[in-house]
């Protein structure tokens, strides 16, 4: 069955990390370096993998190109689960960016985590993490991508908490966990659901089974989309469950880039993506509406933060709203563009920023320091001049996530809001959606800026650390570079188009929109029909309400010809709101965690003082006499009644083990013939 | 077959046979000292034949020597099973401290000679074969239980053992000739074809026989009521020798009772009616009765004991409970499920042994206090035991739940009458699982917390692997084990 380089290749970049996995995990501390190389080693060949991959889709490309294998996994009768791969073009491009920028993190982390504690098992975790994210892209059933998607869970908990010494980040990786089983439980009841219907739980069935329209169709088949969609609230952090992901910015910054930015929380996207077809026109709705509102309430969050990792956070919540709103709009393909472009500057920026706080650490250190937060913005500025090669490259990334012109996110995002306009247009009640996509749209260009000019711009406002301010070495600048480099628009339109405002290119066209698999649906034709008519008109709105962020940001924080301190005294209320994140984490606690303590809590009493006390202790205790009976009946009964007794008897002149013997074999024996004789008796009733 | 034509199907045995008759002359040549090369001998001449059986799985089943054994692929599974176990005890012998003060020759020997018994078990079609099949079994375990000749418990345990087996094969004896009285032939289709034309007025007659043969059988399997034996022998025996009793012969027995009753008293295609053959036994109720005996028996009895080695032995007495729920129903899906069963109950039965072993290696001991600590002492040990409690009590992600999985699809798939075996086989699930976890909890929770570790030695270690990676993987992925089975599925039959 595995004949062909297009499924043993993948099967390669599945398994390697694990590899390294395994191996870090067991005897990295013995290895030389603590074994660094052999998952750098390992990462970098799925890497070239992909790139073979990937090079190989563009010389024979094939709109359709579908190729998979399966292993039959559990076959007991009607019940089967066949495990296998499934490799289309969308599953290469995806390859290629999560080995990309996995070994990104990879080479950055040799630098940023050395003498690192648990530096092996930082490693060995990063491995199980590509392996368990390759395994969400490559999976061809919901199994296993639902056990890839616990395995990605895990490896966030275990990667968030790495420092777990410190409170706030062993808290910051329960929370991302649990947030996330939330829902995960959806998506299971969501697997369930297709399956009880369907009877399968590999895709291409499933499609079938939906588009014949007999097997689940309506009310059921929108509940089964909304909850595997609610997987995706999980992962993706979207509103109401998006609390998790700005505290997972306690773990590294490495992993912030990797996983809470390019990857992992783009994986609820890639796998709305991969299911579209299977969401009714109602459930794509609801996922429209979700994803704008997280967009709009993640920007305005954005716009008040000081700690600087805190708003990309807020931003990759945001980024991450646009691409569900795109879901949702059905320019499905818009938000695997924009999680392509997006991995690839978010990532960047996550970089950036690692390389200014540990720029800062070090500083501080220098200054024996211990007590000023290396992460807050207002800690810093002018680091232009010491850090050129970290500035550019972050404001050229800056630019892509703001939506200018000849810059990768300009050509996603545009799609997007040209694909929500013309969902819009289609549907004139739904107008509020391309309004909170342009508004936050806008935010974003604000807010990014405002990071870039208190950082790198102005005076720089602790001086006393300021010398000691210096760009990082190659390890981490080099990724910099590179993922810095493709935040430029002609990585994505070469090489049919040099145009850098038009999206059509090789990469819009390298991806073919399917139809959903539920009758009725809007073809995907259609759909890229009334997107291309909304396409200009949207183009000139982004490009304004860009242009009115950045200006707004150059006026507040270059110029300070309008005070943001006099701004934020005006809108107190609003700028509290935004400041202490809507208050999410506040009023969950308030009106769900302590209600749901208080429950738990008389539960348990009830649990200790009757249940314990009197049924599993009684049940407890009548198990024990019983037993003690059954043993008294072995022991006492045969052993001390009849053998010791006869033993005793004959023992008074002798050899007491002899008597054992003789005494409990006749017993034995006794017991046999019993047995037969009280079994042919019972029988005969 | 003619006895010359069958010879080409027997080559396996032949093998194994030459095997044998190596060991002997080889341990004329060695020293004491030395003796753990007529395990080599005897392992690689298992290897060999173990590759000759799997040769002649895929020949088409037929009988040979006259009808006295067959060979199918069924009888090829559970020589496979047997081999495996053999080669494992083999292994764990070379490094059983207990054997030390012994030449090992005899041993080894001895061993080969019960894996050429137990091959005969699982493929006689013949009342006298299967006679002598059993005793040269039972024969060989009475001189290996008894192998530790300074140590008394042991010879304790030998000559129980002796008495008790000849006692057992008496009463079978007796079933076994009435069986012959009525059918006028020994040979089990020649025995079917006769009791099925018989009209009622046998009826007494047989049941008794079939009654007093399953004694017999119950002996081998140690099920309640013939099981006194089984607590004293294994503790008194040699571990290893504990270890290779709870699973080689247990094999060979349930292959001789699915072949004797499967075959012979139920027209081979599963119980039509809820008696078995023409008589009015009432099969399922007698079986599943015993069966749910057996396993609360087992269970409650291993709650009291204070030796692990001991409540290992009450352990195997409930894991053959839980092999007879599917007894009842006697259809193939009841055989394929006794037979992951046993495959996945050979790795996890052994593997806990082994650990004793080699506790008692380390503390001289294996009482419940030997083990205290030991998941800080030793963590590699620690988590094995701890993977083989798991999977012996049947928790998911280990194999024997995949065991329980398939027994209890067995009795629910046959339908509303046999729930309350499923039901008895969960409650004593969950009763297992109390002293399973107590050694957990040992291991983990009680006793001091040391710094210092050690690890095992590198021939325990590899046991230890080969034990705890099929208990784990057969519970995450089980599939080519269950096709294996489903392949293996084929008796001869000469009503075909």
């Amino acid at each position: 069955m595995i004949e062909s380089p297009m499924i043993t290749f993948p099967l390669l970049i599945l398994f390697l990390p694990l590899i390294s996995f395994v191996i870090l995990i067991f005897f990295g501390k013995k290895l030389p370096r603590q074994g660094d190389w052999v998952a750098v080693g390992s990462i970098v060949t799925t890497f070239i993998l992909a790139v073979y991959l990937f090079v190989q889709m563009l010389t024979s490309y094939d709109a359709n190109f579908s190729h998979g294998a399966s292993l039959s996994w559990i076959d007991m009768g009607a019940f089967k689960i066949d495990l296998g791969i499934l490799v289309d073009n969308l599953t290469i491009v995806m390859l290629l960016i999560v080995t990309l920028v996995s070994s990104c993190t990879h080479i950055f982390s040799l630098e940023y985590m050395k003498g690192d504690v648990r530096y092996n098992r930082y490693y060995a975790y990063l491995g199980l993490f590509t392996f368990s994210m390759n395994g969400i892209v490559l999976a061809d059933n919901l199994i296993s991508m639902y056990m890839s998607w616990e395995l990605v869970g895990v490896s966030s908990y275990l990667l968030i908490g790495h420092w777990f010494e410190k409170d706030s980040a062993a808290n910051a990786s329960k929370k991302a966990f649990l947030t996330n089983r939330v829902g995960d439980i959806g998506f299971f009841i969501g697997i369930m659901l297709l399956y009880s219907a369907v009877g399968a739980f590999t895709f291409a069935p499933i499609f079938d089974s939906i588009s014949g329209g007999e097997a689940i169709a309506g009310m059921t088949l929108t509940l089964a989309g909304l909850g595997i969609f609610m997987g995706a609230v999980g992962k993706s952090s979207q509103f109401p469950l998006h609390i998790w992901l700005p505290d997972a910015m306690e773990g590294p910054t490495p992993v912030s880039a990797l996983m809470h930015a390019a990857t992992m929380v783009a994986a609820g996207v890639y796998m709305c993506v991969r299911l579209f077809p299977i969401f009714t026109a109602d459930a794509l709705t609801v996922i429209a509406y979700i994803g704008a509102i997280t967009a709009i309430l993640a920007a305005l969050t954005a716009i008040t933060q000081n700690d600087i990792k805190k708003v990309l956070a807020y931003s990759t919540v945001s980024q991450l709203g646009f691409m569900v709103l795109a879901v949702g709009t059905g320019v499905y393909t818009a938000a695997f563009f924009h999680l392509l472009t997006h991995a690839m500057f978010k990532a960047n920026l996550f970089y950036c920023s690692g390389s200014v706080i540990h720029s800062m650490h070090h500083a501080l250190h220098e200054a024996h320091d211990h007590d000023t937060d290396p992460q807050d913005m207002r800690n810093m500025g002018g680091f232009r001049e010491k850090m050129p090669i970290t500035y550019y490259s972050m404001l050229i990334s800056t630019l892509a996530i703001a939506g200018v012109p000849l810059f990768s996110g300009f050509l996603s995002k545009d799609a997007i809001l040209a694909g929500t306009l013309a969902f819009a247009q289609q549907n004139p009640v739904h107008f509020l959606l391309p309004l909170l996509g342009f508004s936050a749209a806008a935010i974003t260009a604000f807010y990014m800026f405002r990071l870039i000019f208190m950082t790198f711009h102005g005076k720089p406002n602790m001086k006393n650390i300021f010398k000691d301010i210096h760009e990082s070495p190659k390890e981490m600048t080099g990724p910099i570079v590179l993922l810095g480099a493709l935040s430029f628009f002609i990585f994505y339109t070469l090489p049919s188009n040099f145009n850098p405002i038009k999206d059509k290119g090789w990469f819009k066209d390298l991806i073919v929109p399917r139809n959903s698999a539920v009758p009725g649906s809007l073809t995907a034709n259609e759909i890229a029909e009334y997107a291309h008519y909304a396409h200009y008109l949207a183009m000139g709105l982004s490009l304004f309400v860009a242009a009115a962020g950045i200006l707004l940001a150059v006026l507040m924080y270059q110029r300070q010809s309008i005070s943001s301190e006099k701004l934020s005294n005006k809108f107190g209320f609003l700028y509290h709101w935004s400041y202490n994140k809507f208050y999410f984490d506040e009023n969950y606690n308030r009106y769900l965690y302590q209600p749901f303590l208080r429950l738990a809590n008389s539960i348990s009493w009830l649990d200790w003082e009757f249940y314990d006390k009197y049924f599993i202790n009684g049940f407890g205790k009548l198990t024990k006499s019983f037993s003690k009976i059954s043993g008294k009946f072995d022991y006492d009964g045969i052993d001390q009644g009849l053998v010791d007794g006869f033993g005793r008897v004959s023992s008074v002149s002798g050899n007491f083990l002899r008597n054992i013997q003789t005494g409990r074999l006749q017993n034995y024996l006794l017991f046999v013939v019993a047995g037969i004789l009280v079994i042919i008796i019972a029988q005969a009733f | 077959m003619t006895n010359l034509q069958s010879l080409e199907f027997f080559i396996p045995e032949l093998i194994l046979t030459i095997t044998i008759l190596a060991a002997l002359i080889t341990d004329l040549f060695v020293k004491k000292s030395k003796t753990n090369m007529i395990g080599w001998v005897l392992g690689v001449g298992l290897v060999v034949v173990g590759l000759s059986v799997h040769n002649l799985s895929s020949a088409p089943p037929t009988t040979l020597f006259l009808d006295m054994i067959v060979i199918d692929p069924f009888s090829s599974f559970m020589k496979i099973v047997i081999i495996l176990s053999t080669l494992l005890v083999i292994v764990a012998s070379w490094v059983n401290d207990e054997l030390e003060k012994y030449r090992k020759g005899e041993y080894f020997t001895i061993m080969g000679i019960m894996v050429m018994g137990l091959f005969l078990m699982t493929s006689s079609v013949d009342i006298i074969m299967l006679y002598i099949s059993i005793e040269v079994v039972s024969i060989m375990s009475f001189v290996l239980a008894a192998y530790l000749k300074l140590d008394t418990r042991s010879n304790e345990a030998g000559l129980k053992y002796v008495i008790y087996g000849a006692f057992s094969s008496g009463v079978m004896l007796f079933g076994l000739s009435i069986v012959y009285g009525l059918a006028g032939s020994t040979n089990y289709f020649a025995i079917q074809d006769t009791l099925s034309s018989l009209d009622g007025s046998a009826n007494p007659a047989l049941i008794m026989a079939l009654l007093m043969i399953f004694a017999g059988f119950g002996y081998k399997i140690s099920s309640v009521p013939f099981h006194f034996w089984t607590p004293d022998v294994y503790e008194g025996s040699p571990s290893t020798i504990t270890a290779y009793l709870s699973v080689a012969p247990k094999a060979a027995g349930f292959a001789m009772i699915i072949r004797f009753f499967h075959q012979v008293f139920s027209d081979s295609i599963g119980l039509t009616s809820n008696s078995i053959g023409s008589t009015d036994l009432p099969w399922p109720e007698i079986i599943g009765v015993l069966a749910v005996v057996t396993m609360t028996m087992g269970n409650l009895v291993a709650i009291q004991q204070k030796s692990i080695k001991r409540m290992l032995a009450y352990s195997s007495i409930a894991h053959a409970g839980y092999m007879m729920l599917a007894l009842p129903v006697l259809s193939m899906e009841a055989v394929e499920s006794i037979m992951i069963y046993l495959f996945i109950y050979v790795f996890m039965n052994l593997g806990a042994f082994f650990i004793v072993i080699f506790v008692k290696n380390k503390t001289g001991g294996e009482s419940f206090e030997d083990f205290e600590g030991l998941g800080w002492k030793m963590p590699i040990v620690g988590a094995f035991m701890t993977l083989f409690m798991l999977s012996l009590t049947g928790l998911p992600p280990t194999a024997g739940f995949v065991g329980k999985l398939y027994i209890f699809k067995t009795l629910v798939g046959a339908g509303s009458e046999f729930l309350w075996l499923v039901i008895a086989g969960g409650v004593n699930s969950v009763i297992s699982l109390y002293y399973y976890f107590h050694v957990v909890k040992v291991m983990f929770l009680g006793g001091k917390r040391s710094d210092v570790i050690t690890y095992p030695p590198s021939t325990m270690f590899g046991l230890m692997i080969f034990t705890a990676v099929p208990s784990l993987i057969l519970g995450l992925y089980w599939n080519p084990l269950a096709s294996w089975v489903k392949d293996s599925l084929v008796f001869y039959n000469q009503v075909m």
